[in-house]
């Protein structure tokens, strides 16, 4: 059986290769020399498009490579950065800003006016999601001062200021975003797509220096980064929900607290069919807001952020939980389903024999959308249907893609996230306006006062005076857009953002991030140290 | 060989027996797995916080996933599903199959375009036209049954194709046609009989392929909606919990698969041998 | 004399390539455009919330998608004939490139899986048809029955979990090591990274050739000849050597040269669960995306691979068709 003895011979060296590949797989752990002056980070996703400020590279956190003119500090005051003087006239149209004059590029340029009025033109002009239309001229007032004109007083123009990188005019053109050259306290080294970033400290920088030289940044999958961590290949990972209880020798979990909320948005209108746009929308149950008020209380948020979240995560009452726009008075006292029944029978909802509530022969019960590829929306959908059961309201769940959820999101409720260090968010989402544009107020919510006082917002000269009307538009005392007046969203939990980092590694305070991890935690870098 | 010296009619006999008896005992598997799966309640395979992220044991079969749901009872429905999105596009296909081997026995001309469209789909890669398909029906079940529907019946088309052609020349169908049967009559009372016993052996034996890619499909994302216990959609979502240790979400819904798959291949296997036996 | 024919063949078959390729792209143009897809929302992804509407009406203008079909389909033809396949909305390169690029991935995957897989099928098939009735026999036809009946998807997630996760042998995907600059990185990583998918395609592709080989070994053993080599004495090793290796490796590799379809697509599961980077991965990419021109480039491709495949089991059988017509050895 000679061809018997072939095939042995031949799983031998199958076998052969396979015990090969395992004495070679040694981790190639890094050096861990005496002085660590550079970290490797498995922190967040590829950017696409590459690292161009004018197509939306760093708006959330910072640009790394560029410097903005404004930013926020960890308690949201502005502060100075290319800037070192900046004021706004009295009907909002006009800001001036002022910048330093000892700064330089990665490639020793100059920074001047110039780059600034170039920068904010390519944006204008790129077809990404930088939004400067309400942006009419800029004037070059002398070498280091620019006038921005707007079309209308926009009080958030101030967190265009803080968001958009600044770019040189002489070193761009089409490749910048692989290539990107800028005034920010890193410079871009090597660009592996799909593998890793490695980027330096830039010599010329004018601000606080950083103690690490160098940064490599993986990116890595979800599961990859924890496995990374574990294997000791990386200083810092992100890790989701479900592998932020295992334990890693060496390393410890910062959870990060954040406004990366989720939450349920309600049709607010009755059915109907809205013909400037062409599509139906409304739902009978949820327009009745009873149900919407009676569900806000009857969630758990706590349990919640208990089952689905593991603990790591905060209830969210609002779109904007602790930021400076927030209204905190519009917390509410939730879990409690007496209270919630108790306003349904009032709105004239009685329990049938199945134990759901129905009105005029309609039951109590609509359909629930979430995105199908999200493991936690999912998850806190489920969650969400049997709280809804416990006080007879009937949920049924389903799971879409972004492009079927597009379709059906005017007449359907949707488990959405938002989170934003910007306060238009909340104009985008509760101004009538906005009414069925995209994503924005795709529930057709409108209320006369709440959009009175957003447009004051908008037009506010300060920004305390904006945030005075913000919280208004949020509950005045008799009305507003949080679950103590309209409620047309029930807000659940605010995630936190995870991440494990080396015992070594102090990555500082961190703001309360935004939508979307990674990139925003790099934001202080500058603070950041090792302590052996 | 004492087995040459039976004779040939108790010899069939014999092993027509040992046929029925593997088709019964199949069939009764198929009972159980595809049928019972329809009696799971919703109760069952309900979220559970309290339940989560279990290994398998007495209370819990096949363990609990990361909402506590039992994957047990998650997994027979799974089959379940799988069966029905299998049944119905595996009938599409053979009705296809029939239709257009029937067309092409036709004349010439048919044949020629049926043969044409045959290569068509055969000259992309299956899994290629499923995502093809499935994408512009913007997945889901729809996406799903019309893409399985669509790229299974060439194979089965080929062989009613083949056996048909040989039909034609056949002695009793040209006496027929020379006696002016019309040609429904020939094709209910010749062809249909005949090829019957291939196509239901064609209609079984598509169920295999259209599970598994089904669950390839709905594996890959474009598929059912991730409410549904479907296979695929199991499998998919427990590759997010490998690295936390939860091997059991992944091995027990694969090895039901499989056995549900085998029972089908087995069962047109055995139909065939027994319509034919050589 | 034979070259001739092969040649002739080769051409006729290549002519009616083109023609098939040419529907296919109809074809496939034609589905794609009926699909209920919104190009510019997998362009923006999540940032859809922030953007104005005008925003959205410049970012519709600049990828042409408010001209009607027949405009599109032309323009993309011309485009495809001059090689540019357009640029991919998920990548943002150009799609030759990227498909330049996966390709080469995708391509030592599949040839170190394909050779594993002929190999360790043609073993197998010789095996069980050289013991036909015995225990080996039925053993590797159990084997390979439950292997078409299990999902490739299935057998890589296992092969993960036990090699990568329990057994920390080998990387838990991609293609190549984390962090690692790419001059760094060693044809040991290389192969490391590609074991586990191949070893996956491998153990799911060896069913059809093992089964058509061990046919074919039983059917060679039964002919005349072998019975007059067996009357010589000869047995075992030897009569393989002489007569059945001699009848049966050209068929096998034929058969399994037609097996490019299945490979393929068992390449897109094992891809996605390694996360390797190769025409698979992106293939899926695509098509969860609405990435229209990435998935028509590697539709067009996918079918000109198995094309290549199909051709070349057909010639090699040709060829063996005309040598046993003349009389010769295969």
């Amino acid at each position: 059986m000679r061809a018997y003895h072939q095939s042995l011979l031949m799983s031998m060296l199958i076998a052969a290769c396979f015990f090969l590949a395992a004495c070679t797989s040694q981790s190639s752990d890094l050096e861990t020399g005496t002085k660590k002056d550079s970290l490797v980070l498995a922190i967040g996703s590829e950017p696409e498009d590459g690292f161009d400020p004018t197509t939306g590279w760093g708006r959330y956190g910072s640009p790394l490579f560029q410097s903005t003119l404004l930013t926020l500090d960890r308690n949201f005051n502005v502060q100075h950065d290319l800037a070192v003087d900046y004021n706004v006239s009295d009907d909002g149209l006009e800001w001036t800003v002022k910048i330093r004059d000892d700064v330089k590029f990665s490639d020793g340029e100059p920074l001047t006016i110039d780059d600034v009025i170039f920068t904010f033109e390519t944006a204008k002009n790129s077809q990404s999601v930088v939004d400067l239309q309400n942006l009419k001229k800029m004037e070059k007032l002398d070498s280091h001062t620019v006038k921005f004109i707007l079309e209308k007083p926009q009080s958030t123009f101030l967190y265009t200021l803080t968001m958009l990188g600044i770019v040189p005019k002489h070193a761009y053109s089409e490749n910048y975003r692989e290539n990107p050259v800028g005034s920010g306290p890193y410079k871009l080294v090597q660009w592996d797509k799909g593998q890793q970033l490695i980027v330096e400290e830039n010599p010329y920088y004018y601000g606080k220096k950083s103690y690490f030289k160098k940064l490599t940044f993986l990116f890595l999958s979800e599961d990859a980064a924890f496995l990374a961590a574990k294997a000791g290949q990386v200083d810092m990972a992100a890790v989701p929900v479900n592998l932020a209880k295992e334990k890693i020798p060496g390393m410890k979990l910062i959870a990060l607290d954040s406004v990366d909320n989720r939450g349920i948005m309600m049709p607010f209108v009755k059915p109907r069919y809205d013909s400037e746009k062409g599509v139906a929308i409304g739902h009978e149950v949820t327009s009745d807001p009873a149900i919407r008020k009676a569900l806000n209380i009857a969630i758990d948020r706590e349990k919640l952020v208990e089952d689905v979240l593991e603990g790591f995560g905060t209830p969210a009452y609002s779109v904007a939980d602790n930021l400076p726009w927030w209204n905190e008075d519009t917390i509410i006292e939730d879990g409690d389903a007496e209270a919630a029944e108790k306003i349904l029978m009032d709105a004239g909802w009685t329990k049938n024999a199945e134990g759901i509530f129905e009105k005029k022969g309609i039951k109590a019960s609509f359909a629930l959308v979430y995105p199908a590829s999200d493991q936690t929306r999912q998850s806190l959908a489920i969650a969400f249907k049997q709280m809804a059961k416990k006080i007879g309201i009937e949920v049924k769940t389903e799971g879409k893609s972004w492009n079927e959820i597009e379709k059906v999101m005017h007449t359907t409720p949707v488990v959405m996230g938002w989170g934003s260090h910007d306060p238009i968010e909340m104009y985008h989402l509760y101004h009538s306006k906005y009414r069925g544009q995209g994503y924005s107020n795709a529930n057709y919510y409108s209320n006369k006062k709440v959009d009175q006082y957003m447009d004051q917002a908008i037009h506010a000269a300060t920004q305390e005076e904006a945030n005075e009307y913000w919280k208004k538009a949020q509950w005045d005392g008799e009305t507003g857009f949080s679950a103590l007046g309209d409620a047309p969203w029930i807000w659940l939990v605010n995630l936190q953002h995870l991440y494990f980092v080396n015992e070594h590694l102090n990555i500082g305070g961190q703001k309360i991030q935004p939508h979307g991890h990674g990139w925003p935690v790099t934001e202080f870098i500058a603070d950041w140290t090792w302590d052996e | 060989m004492k087995y040459h010296s039976i004779s040939f009619g108790t010899r069939m006999a014999i092993s027509r027996k040992g046929l029925l008896l593997k088709l019964l005992g199949l069939l009764s598997l198929f009972l159980i797995f595809v049928i019972g799966g329809s009696f799971i309640g919703e109760e069952q395979i309900e979220a559970n916080m309290s339940q989560k992220n279990l290994g398998p044991s007495i209370r819990h079969l096949f363990g609990t996933d990361w909402l506590g749901r039992d994957m047990f009872f998650r997994t027979l429905s799974g089959l379940h599903l799988s069966f029905r999105v299998g049944l119905f596009s595996a009938a599409i296909s053979t009705l296809i199959a029939l239709i257009l081997s029937l067309l092409s026995s036709y004349n010439k001309y048919f044949d020629a375009m049926v043969t044409i469209l045959i290569d068509l789909l055969l000259s992309i890669p299956h899994l290629v036209t499923l995502i093809l398909i499935a994408f512009v029906l913007g997945g889901g079940v729809k996406g799903v049954v019309v893409g399985i529907a669509l790229t299974h019946w060439p194979s089965l088309t080929r062989v009613l194709r083949a056996e048909l052609m040989q039909m034609k020349t056949a002695e009793y169908v040209q006496i027929s046609k020379k006696l002016g049967k019309s040609r429904i009559w020939m094709v209910r009372n010749h062809f249909l009989p005949q090829i019957l016993p291939q196509l239901l052996v064609g209609f079984i034996l598509l169920f295999p392929h259209a599970i598994l890619h089904e669950s390839a499909i709905t594996f890959l994302g474009f598929g059912l909606s991730p409410e549904q216990p479907a296979i695929g959609i199991i499998l998919a979502e427990s590759m997010k919990y490998l690295t936390a240790g939860m091997w059991w979400l992944v091995l027990f819904p694969g090895l039901s698969l499989i056995l549900m798959v085998a029972m089908f291949e087995a069962m047109g296997n055995n139909f065939r041998k027994m319509f034919n036996p050589q | 004399m034979l070259a001739f024919h092969i040649g002739k063949f080769i051409l006729k078959r290549t002519l009616k390539f083109v023609t098939l390729l040419f529907a296919v792209v109809v074809l496939t143009f034609m589905l794609v455009s009926l699909s209920p897809v919104d190009p510019i929302q997998s362009y923006l992804g999540a940032e859809m919330m922030v953007v104005s509407e005008e925003q959205k009406e410049e970012i519709a203008e600049y990828y042409g998608v408010n001209q009607p079909k027949l405009q599109q389909f032309f323009k993309w033809l011309k485009m495809f004939l001059q090689g540019d396949l357009g640029t991919s909305l998920v990548y943002r390169q150009d799609v030759l490139s990227i498909i330049q690029e996966k390709f080469v991935a995708s391509f030592a995957l599949m040839a170190l899986s394909w050779s594993m897989a002929g190999i360790l099928g043609y073993a197998l098939g010789v095996i069980a048809g050289m013991n036909k009735g015995t225990f080996a026999d039925r053993a590797i036809k159990l084997y390979c029955f439950v292997l078409a009946s299990t999902p490739t998807f299935w057998i890589a997630i296992l092969l993960l979990i036990v090699f990568s996760l329990w057994l920390g042998l080998f990387p838990i995907g991609l293609g190549t090591p984390i962090g690692v600059v790419s001059e760094q990185v060693t044809w040991l990583d290389r192969l490391k990274h590609i074991l586990l998918p191949a070893a996956t395609l491998s153990v799911i592709g060896v069913s059809n050739i093992t089964l058509h080989t061990r046919q074919k070994v039983i059917d060679v053993l039964d002919s005349e000849f072998i019975r007059f080599a067996r009357a010589k004495g000869e047995e075992g090793f030897t009569l393989f050597k002489r007569h059945v290796f001699r009848n049966t490796l050209f068929p096998a590799i034929s058969v399994h040269f037609a097996s490019f379809g299945e490979l393929f697509g068992g390449a897109i599961l094992a891809e996605q669960v390694f996360s390797y980077p190769g025409l698979g991965l992106a293939i899926v990419q695509a098509g969860l995306n609405s990435d229209v021109p990435l998935m028509m480039g590697i539709v067009v491709f996918s079918t000109f691979f198995v094309f290549i495949g199909n051709l070349l089991a057909d010639v090699l059988y040709t060829m063996i068709d005309l040598r046993m017509k003349n009389g010769e050895a295969i």
